[in-house]
């Protein structure tokens, strides 16, 4: 919110400079945001008057003036076609600044001397609305006679400076600018100088010029409304320019500057409407009719519903209360009898009103975030006093104010001891009463019994936290001491999911892969690209409602394509080769009904492409992981329908699949823009987490040798090598303690479509040193096994 | 000649012949001539036999004592030799030690993570268990026990995503402590780091999709020094003891007190800059005593118990730790960004 300093002293003084005030209203609660200096943007502009006009020899559109700038008379060059002799206009001399850091300076123009500029409106940072004078184009013209080399900052209302505060959401009373007036005040130590607001009236009824009727207090608790008679429409005062200018608000007219400025001092949004277009001179507060339609002042037509209140006349709806007025009844030049409104509205209702109507305005803004209906008289009489001031019309006796459940406040009982514990700050009573006093609440004090009560405007005080933060904002958070914690210890630490799930990060990490985050919403068409079967869970996807695009619409139900996407990426990026992983939930929506939360299943994503990476990389980072979880597993055949089906696995848990694996599908990666042979495994953490075994007892280490055999076996290119192992390991009794294949060979040696497959066989006896005579057998079994099943023959 | 004769030829012999020993072979072959079973000492020794008993000794002592003085002179130029051959062997065996091979190296964790564990390290320490929750909230957990009842003009600032009217993704991790609060009795120590979403446009600076670790004390006579100092405490062990916290007064509808806690700029360590906009200090943490209510709404006798809770972004904190100028770069996993990180 922008504040004119000007007008904020008016009602409370800052007696330091802007960058101390800042810091001082920042620690008590009222964020300064920036402050804006117009003054100091432009300088060394001043008045002067055009002596003569003659053209410039050598352009067409160029134009040699003399002004007078009081002390002397510069020659000047200008562009500009609505100067003539005689004009008064702001001159930048030699050495002036203007908005934008713009320098000027004495110099030629197409080789005649021009000691500086006449100034345009924009140039200055002067808007036509808050200096009318020719329009946006050519130089300014002053209206009225000032002295020659007079300052053109007070003449043009921009000696100000703007103070850009950030309203807390509890704190809709400090939207204006007595509410930051009254926290500055607060903060300087000083009084808050409201203004005497007295209005003088002609006498007159109310009702002679208006029937007002609210049917919902519930949804308007407080209307206020006045009459103004014999309205002279005038553009408004320098001063009410230049307060509305420095907060960004168009000037229109005086009696639309008046609702306007009431708005930004009081916080109070206020309508005024042409009474003569007010049919039948009635006003009605009442919800919407079923089906009822309004044309708004934007000219669109609204269909409205009953839950939202209108201002209407006797028969239909004629503005959206607290939202947007009616075009009909719009101030315009001719109006003569108006009616100022000024009303509460419920902050729900408008905000629900505004939310449905697609309109949101200043108005809706700040009735949604609270005005209080207890100040609304003093904001109309306000506007009635300004009327008067600006003699812009006559205002009627009679008032009409609607207010049947005053707001009344309840008092706070509070403890200055609690209140003093809950900050860690012993403050003491007085010291309380001071700060609330000066926050405008009434306080009784009575040894440790508190008693408070927020001012009318106050609609976030509820209980002793809220007084606990009055007192301490004043008081200075930055009194607060650092104590260390008390009372029974806690134990702390991760939770075992999270214990669980660094493990698996360790594990990644040190097989050479480099965690990833992704994010958690996708398109709901790129689980398309994985080649799913149609009736694949994973393309029930969990929608959102309010997606911020169609790449975001839906949580994603694997994790495959985002790593697909990020491999992808690399890719185009001429990186040679990635490794990545990505530990986060897929969302299974599957068995949802509505009203739940779906199934968060956590998901370890592997990705990678590039040198030194192949299947059984891949598959040994995965098995070694499951070795970590102390989880056996068993490769399958076959993964997922995005993989490779001959160069892709599954691991299986028992009778579970835990973790699939493989080279991504061609078409899968043509879809991707990949690059050949990318490889992608997605393992499933619930699962590894339930299964986990801690080592519950280490093994003795062995007192008796071990003794090795090789063995060669030729066998069918087709014949799973891990098949075998697994029967070997099965014939090789108890004596055989581990089985590794150390050489695969193809060739010509053991012939077309077969293969030699040479393993190491470690056998060991707990109990004693083993012999020849034990092993012979039981490697003869071997070998009979792999005979007999496999048809392998052992090497000759 | 006599044998005195013939011993002194004999260690002059080879006191010449060792001086042309170059290796260790033709070394061995000189002991063998001299000290073998047929060497020439050896020789000398069967001569004795010939000689007169009585000049026996004497004699056989002037033999011994060549034989000696042979055999030191041999061990000496062995181990000489040794030495040599040692050198000279593993100086041919040298290798380019700076001849780039291939490259073996670890990966590491996201630096979102990176921050984040160091963090809990921190909290861990001071008896605060790390927990979590869904991602995917009811509207009750992430906003009405929290003190936001719909249409409540705070929830404005959350930007929600929804799946269903009452469904939404959660806007903050604070849902995780409105769940603590429920099962749990009093005292409570959590943290709650996770993934958070809001309607954010991605850009460098803001990403729909953010991580937050939020805090949760809950105990009879908590304070808002307590929460000072522990917050005091963070920031001196995640940066350095010269880090101090600053409390602004603020509003969060589930504390009250609430403060923006601003950190000593870490980069020009509070002088300005343009990290901290000339401040010198960098807001990090929103903060507060647990709004009276949201302990009501989340069964835990506020007469008796008083809490503090805060929050902090994570993606925030390592962007000003790593100088990571834009927040795309976090989420898209391109390797020449995360193999920076250690």
């Amino acid at each position: 919110m922008k504040v004119s300093k000007k007008w904020l002293e008016q009602y409370a003084p800052i007696p330091m400079d802007l960058a101390a005030y800042q810091h001082e209203m920042i620690m008590r609660g009222t964020s300064v945001e920036g402050i804006e200096d117009m003054a100091s943007q432009v300088q060394n502009v001043i008045v002067g008057r055009i002596l003569s006009v003659t053209p410039h020899g050598d352009s067409d559109h160029l134009l040699i003036c003399q002004v007078d700038v009081g002390k002397k008379t510069l020659q000047i060059v200008t562009g500009a076609t609505n100067v003539s002799a005689g004009d008064l206009v702001p001159v930048a001399v030699d050495g002036a600044e203007l908005p934008g850091g713009k320098q000027i300076r004495e110099g030629k123009l197409r080789g005649v001397v021009s000691q500086g500029m006449l100034c345009s409106g924009p140039e200055l940072g002067v808007p036509v609305d808050l200096y009318p004078s020719v329009g946006e184009e050519g130089i300014l013209l002053f209206a009225e006679d000032y002295p020659l080399g007079a300052d053109v900052r007070p003449i043009l209302g921009i000696d100000d400076q703007v103070i850009d505060f950030e309203i807390l959401a509890n704190r809709p009373d400090c939207q204006c600018v007595w509410g930051v007036a009254r926290e500055t005040a607060a903060a300087m130590g000083a009084e808050f100088r409201k203004p005497h607001i007295t209005v003088d009236t002609v006498p007159g009824k109310i009702e002679d010029f208006v029937r007002i009727r609210v049917e919902d207090d519930t949804l308007c608790p407080r209307y206020v409304g006045r009459v103004v008679t014999n309205v002279r429409i005038a553009p408004s005062p320098l001063w009410m320019r230049a307060a509305l200018h420095a907060a960004g608000v168009r000037s229109i007219n005086n009696v639309v500057d008046i609702t306007n400025y009431v708005m930004l001092e009081t916080g109070h949004p206020m309508h005024a409407f042409d009474l003569s277009q007010v049919r039948d001179g009635a006003i009605v507060v009442r919800r919407a009719r079923p089906g009822e339609t309004l044309r708004t002042l934007d000219g669109k037509d609204r269909a409205l519903t009953p839950e939202m209140l209108v201002i209407a006349d006797n028969d239909r709806a004629t503005g959206v209360a607290g939202v947007m007025g009616g075009e009909e009844s719009e101030i315009a030049e001719g109006t003569r009898t108006l009616l100022f409104e000024c009303a509460a509205f419920d902050r729900t209702s408008v905000r629900v009103t505004s939310r449905v109507l697609g309109l949101r305005t200043e108005s809706s803004s700040r009735f949604e975030k609270g005005v209080s209906p207890a100040t609304a008289r003093e904001a109309m009489d306000r506007a009635c006093q300004l009327i008067r001031l600006l003699d812009a019309g006559d205002v009627i006796e009679g008032v009409y104010d609607n207010y049947p459940k005053p707001i009344e406040l309840p008092w706070i009982a509070a403890s200055v001891r609690r209140i003093s514990r809950r900050a860690g700050v012993d403050i003491p009573g007085e010291e309380m009463m001071r700060i609330l006093k000066a926050l405008h609440f009434d306080v009784k004090l009575k040894g440790d019994d508190l008693h408070a009560k927020a001012p009318a405007f106050r609609q976030d005080v509820e209980m002793e936290a809220d007084l606990c933060e009055e007192v301490l904002r004043f008081h200075g958070y930055e009194h607060l001491q650092p104590t260390t914690l008390r009372g029974q210890s806690t134990g702390g630490g991760k939770s075992p999911r999270i214990h669980a799930r660094d493990k698996i990060k360790r594990v990644l990490t040190a097989m050479g892969y480099y965690e990833a985050i992704s994010f958690s919403f996708v398109s709901p068409k790129i689980i398309e690209k994985l080649r799913l079967a149609g009736d694949d869970p994973r393309l029930n996807q969990l929608k959102l409602l309010n997606p911020l695009g169609e790449d975001t619409g839906v949580m994603r139900a694997s994790l495959a394509p985002s790593m697909l996407g990020m491999l992808a990426l690399n890719f185009s990026r001429g990186n040679d080769r990635a490794a990545l992983f990505e530990v986060a939930p897929v969302f299974d929506t599957s068995a949802r009904k509505p009203g739940e939360l779906p199934n968060e299943n956590w998901t370890l994503c592997v990705g990678g492409y590039g040198a030194a990476m192949d299947f059984y990389q891949l598959r040994d980072v995965l098995t070694e992981l499951l070795r970590q979880f102390g989880v056996a597993c068993r490769i399958v055949v076959g993964g997922q329908p995005y993989h490779h089906p001959g160069r892709s696995a599954t691991l299986m848990a028992g009778d579970l699949p835990i973790a699939t694996l493989g080279e991504v599908h061609p078409e899968v990666c043509d879809a991707f823009e990949l690059p050949r042979r990318p490889l992608l495994a997605e393992l499933n953490v619930e699962l590894l987490f339930a299964l986990e075994r801690a080592v519950d007892k280490v093994a003795p280490l062995p007192r008796f040798p071990a003794v090795t055999r090789d063995l060669a076996l030729v066998m069918d290119e087709q014949t799973p090598v891990g098949q075998v192992v697994e029967a070997i390991a099965e014939a090789g009794t108890s004596l055989l303690e581990r089985v590794e294949v150390f050489d695969v060979y193809r060739g010509a040696q053991v012939g077309e479509g077969k293969k030699s497959v040479a393993f190491s066989l470690v056998f060991r006896h707990a109990e004693r040193t083993l012999g020849d005579g034990d092993i012979g057998p039981v490697f003869e079994g071997i070998v009979r096994v792999c005979e007999e099943r496999f048809g392998a023959m052992m090497r000759g | 000649m006599n044998i005195q004769e013939n011993i002194d030829h004999l260690l002059e012999h080879l006191q010449a012949d060792l001086c042309e020993v170059v290796d260790s072979q033709t070394l061995e072959a000189l002991r063998l001539r001299v000290l073998g079973r047929k060497g020439e000492i050896t020789t000398l020794m069967r001569v004795l036999g010939q000689v007169p008993p009585e000049e026996r000794p004497a004699i056989g002592q002037l033999i011994n004592d060549a034989r000696e003085k042979a055999a030191g002179w041999l061990d000496t130029l062995a181990m000489r030799i040794a030495v040599h051959e040692r050198t000279e062997a593993l100086a041919r065996e040298t290798i380019d030690v700076t001849q780039p091979m291939w490259e073996r190296r670890l990966g590491n964790l996201h630096p979102i993570n990176l921050a984040l564990d160091e963090i809990l390290d921190v909290f861990t320490g001071m008896g605060f268990e790390a927990v979590e929750g869904p991602e995917v909230e009811l509207d009750l957990y992430n906003f009405e026990l929290l003190n936001l009842p719909k249409n409540h003009p705070s929830r404005d600032a959350q930007d929600t995503f929804y799946i269903e009217e009452n469904i939404v993704l959660r806007t903050h991790t604070s849902p995780v402590q409105a769940r603590t609060m429920l099962e749990r009795k009093p005292p409570i120590r959590i943290v709650c780091p996770g993934r958070v979403y809001r309607a954010d446009e991605f850009d460098a600076t803001h990403s729909p999709v953010f991580h937050q670790l939020e805090g949760l004390m809950i105990d009879e006579d908590v304070t808002m020094g307590d929460l000072k100092g522990t917050l005091d405490a963070f920031a001196k062990r995640l940066y350095d003891p010269d880090i101090a916290t600053r409390f602004r007064p603020s509003f969060f509808p589930f504390t009250e007190p609430s403060a923006e806690v601003d950190l000593t700029c870490v980069s020009c360590r509070g002088q300005g800059c343009r990290v901290c906009k000339g401040t010198g200090w960098i807001e990090v943490l929103g903060a507060g005593m647990v709004n009276p209510k949201v302990l009501e709404l989340c069964g835990i006798d506020s007469q008796k118990y008083s809490g503090f809770a805060f929050g902090m972004g994570l993606d925030r904190i390592a962007l000003l730790r790593y100088g990571v100028q834009d927040l795309r770069l976090m989420f898209e996993g391109d390797m020449r960004f995360l193999r920076q990180f250690r």
